[in-house]
């Protein structure tokens, strides 16, 4: 008898690991129409690990001070052995995440998988992108360069436009006045153990729930009719279904291995992709470089601050957004999920998407 | 090829893309978290001799740790690691009784480095010491 089949049986005795991962691997079936959108999950999974442990390994060498936090950026780039990859790995990644959660949320969108009885599986999830904004948006101020500075001072101005409470909401977030070494503090704080804490939370839930009420069928094909809202707890069960392992497991590895590959391409071919001249130079309270702007996936919300008369209005035009979309599936709730059934839907869905690219090349170019 | 035997090839190739794959990522994990290079561990150091004192022990860090040079007799210097032979503690001179102690265990030591009493296995370790002028090179 080999040594892995012991092993498994003393695991198996003792907390019945066969069964589990029956239930969970070959046992699970998944609708025989699934296509690859469906992988987005797994995929986010991945590349969170990578974000995660490439973060861990940067705190390593990280100095979260003013005096010394730029320094040790460019020691860990210039000086610590792959320390250039660790750094760039997180850096990019960042960018691979918003773009894969926000495929993630479009396919949603799109198949109506957020109605009921997942509106906790979306309300999760969009509170997991909003988490992982957060994330993006401390991050941004660690290296203490040019760009993170400024990009931060413009980004917590914003908030000074909030009625009422404007002024104190923009002390709270910089610890002071201006931004110093108080905000560095506190967004360090919220970059390395609040936003992860919190996120990891909203994760286990978020994969709870599409566990518990089982996976969503695409709307797609001529058995597909919509069903009545459930009054009672019922598991989505997928008869004559296709198993997740090993069937669904090589597809979503194969899209792993696309996203990890798009990770590595930028990393080693395009490395300055997402850093401009201003993220080279330390930060400067006394000079502000020309033309600041935020990442890509915040560009809309910074186009639209510059276009509408009022900050406060742009501000109201963004929260409002987030809102509707957040709680999209207690408003938007016919039981009917086929794209072709939904026009109006589906054209405000293009539009938004259409509204979303506009406002950030005219945001990239203004 | 039956069922099983091509079911064998493929988990043994998986598992030696994996290997592989992990032996990639684990190069550059294992340089970044080896120990950077600080500079100055095989030189020498020097003090100015004015800054130990007949009887006095000076600390300071000798090739990233920590050691102590003493005067013994008039113009007769010792150098040693400060680090307790026992279990790493860093040593205490003790100027009245002319000994050093370690503060973990009771551990001494004379003026020479050997074991006077208590836990440490072997005497503290002897650094070269040579008088150039007004300065001690120590290493």
């Amino acid at each position: 008898m080999d040594l892995g089949k012991k092993i498994a049986d003393f695991l198996d005795v003792r907390l019945g690991v066969r069964e589990i991962l029956e239930q969970n691997l070959t046992k699970y079936l998944l609708p025989r129409n699934i296509n690859s959108w469906y992988t987005l999950g797994a995929v986010l999974l991945t590349l969170f690990t990578v974000q995660f442990a490439s973060g861990i390994l940067l705190l390593v060498y990280y100095d979260p001070s003013t005096d010394e936090a730029f320094r040790s950026v460019q020691r860990i780039m210039n000086e610590v052995p792959f320390g250039w990859l660790i750094r760039t790995v997180h850096a990019v990644g960042a960018n691979i995440i918003v773009l894969a959660l926000l495929m993630h949320m479009l396919s949603v969108l799109f198949m109506g998988s957020y109605k009921s009885p997942r509106e906790l599986t979306w309300v999760a999830g969009f509170l997991l992108l909003l988490v992982s904004l957060g994330m993006c948006l401390t991050g941004y101020l660690l290296p203490w360069s040019q760009l993170s500075f400024w990009a931060t001072t413009v980004a917590t101005k914003s908030s000074e436009e909030i009625p009422l409470i404007g002024d104190l909401a923009v002390r709270i977030l910089r610890g002071g006045a201006m931004v110093g070494q108080p905000t560095l503090g506190r967004f360090f704080a919220l970059h390395v153990m609040g936003f992860p804490l919190v996120f990891g939370l909203l994760a286990l839930f978020h994969l709870f729930c599409v566990r518990r009420v089982g996976i969503s069928r695409p709307p797609f094909g001529p058995e597909w009719q919509p069903a009545a809202p459930p009054t009672t707890f019922r598991h989505e069960e997928h008869p004559g279904g296709i198993p997740f392992f090993p069937h669904y497991v090589a597809k979503d590895a194969a899209v792993i291995a696309f996203f990890l590959a798009l990770l590595l391409g930028v990393v080693f071919f395009a490395p300055g992709l997402f850093f401009p001249p201003a993220a080279f130079e330390p930060a400067d309270p006394f000079v502000t470089p020309p033309g600041i702007k935020p990442e890509w996936y915040f560009l809309w919300a910074y186009q639209t601050l510059k276009i509408l008369p009022s900050e406060f209005l742009g501000l109201a035009v963004q929260g409002a957004a987030v809102t509707l979309l957040l709680f999209l599936p207690f408003l938007d709730r016919s039981p009917e999920r086929r794209p072709a059934r939904r026009p109006l839907f589906v054209t405000f869905f293009l539009l938004g998407v259409a509204l979303f690219l506009a406002l950030s090349v005219w945001g990239h170019y203004s | 090829m039956d069922v099983s035997s091509r079911r064998k090839f493929l988990i043994i190739s998986l598992g030696a893309v994996g290997a592989s794959l992990a032996g990639v990522a684990a190069y550059p994990l294992f340089r970044y978290l080896s120990p950077q290079p600080t500079g100055g561990e095989k030189g020498r150091v020097t003090i100015p001799r004015a800054q130990v004192g007949a009887g006095q022990a000076h600390f300071f860090q000798f090739r990233g740790h920590p050691a102590v040079l003493l005067e013994r007799t008039p113009g007769v210097f010792a150098a040693f690691s400060a680090i307790c032979t026992h279990l790493g503690c860093i040593i205490r001179w003790l100027p009245e009784k002319g000994e050093f102690l370690c503060p973990c265990h009771a551990g001494r030591f004379a003026s020479d480095g050997k074991v006077l009493a208590g836990p440490p296995p072997r005497p503290l370790q002897v650094i070269p010491v040579a008088v150039a002028g007004d300065n001690l090179l120590v290493g």
